[in-house]
């Protein structure tokens, strides 16, 4: 991706996008006090709408699954099935129970309900996970993305491209900017969906709605290249696909950080209508990222590129590279790299500081510092901030694969065992303590196994496929739960009744 | 007052209560719909593909796209939240009937009499 120049108008345009998310940040703080600083305020049900995808969109959505369309073709579909499926798991059996529960993060969800430590200080470190995993994907993103930028190598990119991340989170954190998430979103969509616009005019399609109008690129690749699209199934298994898919609702539904969007929100009527708008406003992401695959794939022939399937950090910039091959201005190039990067920190920014408030408010108290004061609390979650940035940091030194590919991962690990936790908390009263920390500790040995011991046992991968291991393995673990739960005492009278009476009969606010 | 149907021990499979019956019956119906139109369309395409000829995928169209890619990228989202709505729309009137019932307790027994 170093090309040894730097991108000037590019960067331009990315350090004015953020000023301008700076500055309205700024104005947003003034009208509304928020806890954690990157909260951001919710005004009505499309507010919510708007704040679920601008809290959701990150690198992956934005450059990972154009990438992974146009190296895998139809397989890249089980991300946006998966992706916007999973919200229909979230809405129809956990956002109104979570929101009834009154908790606020996954770990005090789970040690509450299960009425364990044990469990909330497992859920915590899972959360940690997650949130260390999905940011090595987002990690990648911006690293590509400054190495383009600033004309530089991968691994210098990385370091500067972390960098910037913990001096956005800190600039944001003293000024005390909130996201103003509604102007994100409209930013975001508008630098994914204009340059779309503007090539398929280019080119002559259906431009209007370029989602429908890049079907005549697909045509013009099978007769002008003899390219087909026709073989979904070639390369990869129903099995495979489905299990992608599947893994990528369940982690959906499971994610941490996502799930903590239905635990602030005002009313629960809000959250279900929140939820509905929030996908619709997913679904313009997703249905647009695939244009850019078959777009890419079609510059690339008529300028007699050679397709190569190996080169993972070009697929992932292909979004880039689609609109440079089309001709576009370099102002709308850079608008794209300004989207990108806003949308990788963003989320960055949100999951490091969902893992630090894991560990200073679950961890840190109970098991390192009991006697720890609210500000001991305050300086320990600042302090792994930098700890698990610089951790991120380091994994991502090392290409372990796509951008989409790392962030499914992370969704395997999610789906695996916050998700299994959460339905059987919410959906049966018998679950207890047990069967949690027995399912939970299940999920994350499926989730590890087939990448540490997958050379040993060649079947585990098969079974359970690396980035998509929650297919059977989520099922695996809830069975497990249930198992585990009826060999040991049931959970107390008071959780029980709490369940019934608030969680499943409680009357609409 | 509490549905006297209503118990502790539940599942979603075993719900107690009036508001639980009815709240879990239309979410087996949602997730019917959801798992039957991810399963369906993509045993279509493979079955598409297997029995037909290889470019039929391609020939095969709907709104300008080839119909895998019109039925899993553009058809399954909007089915999606189309599922949302509907989801939504019943658990509001679900509601506002729950708080119509609630309502009319609460005046009815000034005559000390309940009809």
């Amino acid at each position: 991706m170093a090309t040894g120049t730097v991108q000037l108008l590019p960067l331009a345009i990315v350090a004015g996008l953020f000023a301008l998310f700076i500055i309205s940040g700024l104005r947003t703080s003034k009208n509304q006090a928020t806890e954690y600083g990157f909260s951001g305020g919710y005004s009505g049900r499309i507010g919510i709408g708007a704040s679920i995808p601008s809290n959701w969109m990150s690198a992956a959505s934005f450059m990972g699954l154009a990438g992974m369309f146009y190296l895998k073709g139809y397989y890249a579909m089980a991300f946006v099935v998966g992706w916007t499926g999973g919200y229909v798991l979230l809405l129809v059996l956990m956002a109104t129970q979570i929101r009834r529960f009154g908790k606020f993060t996954a770990p005090d969800f789970v040690g509450f309900r299960y009425e364990s430590e044990t469990a909330r200080t497992l859920a915590a470190l899972i959360s940690i996970g997650i949130a260390i995993i999905y940011s090595v994907a987002q990690f990648r993103g911006i690293a590509l993305l400054v190495s383009w930028l600033f004309g530089i190598d991968y691994i210098p990119a990385v370091l500067v491209g972390a960098s910037l991340v913990v001096s956005f989170v800190v600039v944001s954190g003293t000024l005390g900017v909130a996201r103003n998430q509604k102007l994100q979103y409209f930013v975001l969509i508008t630098a994914f969906i204009l340059p779309l616009m503007l090539l398929t005019r280019k080119l002559g399609y259906f431009w209007i709605l370029p989602q429908f109008g890049y079907g005549t690129a697909i045509s013009d690749l099978q007769q002008q290249f003899g390219f087909s699209w026709s073989d979904p199934f070639l390369g990869t298994s129903l099995f495979q696909w489905l299990a992608l898919c599947f893994t990528l609702m369940f982690g959906t539904a499971g994610l941490p950080h996502v799930l903590s969007r239905f635990y602030m929100v005002p009313g629960i009527r809000d959250a279900r209508w929140g939820v509905g708008w929030g996908l619709f406003f997913i679904a313009l992401i997703y249905w647009s990222a695939p244009v850019y695959g078959v777009l890419a794939r079609l510059f690339e022939a008529r300028a007699g590129l050679q397709f190569n399937a190996g080169m993972a950090d070009a697929a992932d910039m292909v979004v880039l590279s689609a609109a440079g091959l089309g001709g576009l201005p370099l102002w709308v190039i850079g608008l794209l790299a300004a989207g990108g990067i806003s949308a990788a920190f963003s989320t960055t920014a949100g999951l490091l500081m969902t893992g630090s408030a894991s560990f200073s408010y679950d961890i840190y108290p109970r098991l390192i510092r009991p006697d720890a004061s609210e500000a001991d609390k305050v300086f320990a979650a600042k302090g792994f901030f930098l700890v698990l940035a610089a951790i991120v940091m380091v994994l991502t030194l090392k290409p372990w694969g796509m951008i989409a590919e790392i962030a499914a991962f992370a969704f395997a690990l999610a789906g695996n065992t916050i998700f299994p936790a959460f339905l059987m908390g919410i959906w049966w009263s018998r679950a207890n303590a047990a069967g949690a920390i027995s399912g939970m500790l299940l999920g994350v040995a499926i989730t590890f196994a087939p990448v540490l011991a997958g050379d040993v046992l060649p079947w585990l991968p098969k079974l359970f496929p690396v980035t998509s291991s929650a297919f059977i393995g989520a099922p695996l673990v809830m069975l497990v739960m249930i198992a585990v739960s009826l060999m040991t005492a049931p959970p107390s009278q008071s959780i029980r009744r709490f369940l019934s009476a608030e969680v499943h009969d409680c009357p609409e606010e | 007052m509490q549905d006297p149907s209503c118990d502790k021990n539940f599942s979603f499979f075993r719900p107690r209560g009036a508001t639980m019956r009815g709240e879990t019956r239309v979410i087996k119906l949602i997730l019917i719909s959801w798992l039957t139109a991810i399963a369906g369309t993509q045993l279509y395409i493979y079955l598409l593909e297997r029995n037909y000829s290889e470019l039929l995928l391609n020939e095969l169209t709907i709104f300008n796209l080839p119909v895998h890619f019109w039925l899993t990228g553009q058809f399954l989202p909007l089915w999606f939240i189309i599922l949302c709505i509907i989801f939504n729309f019943w658990m509001d009137r679900h509601s506002a009937r729950k708080l119509e019932g609630t309502l009319r307790f609460r005046i009815r027994p000034s005559d000390g009499e309940e009809r």
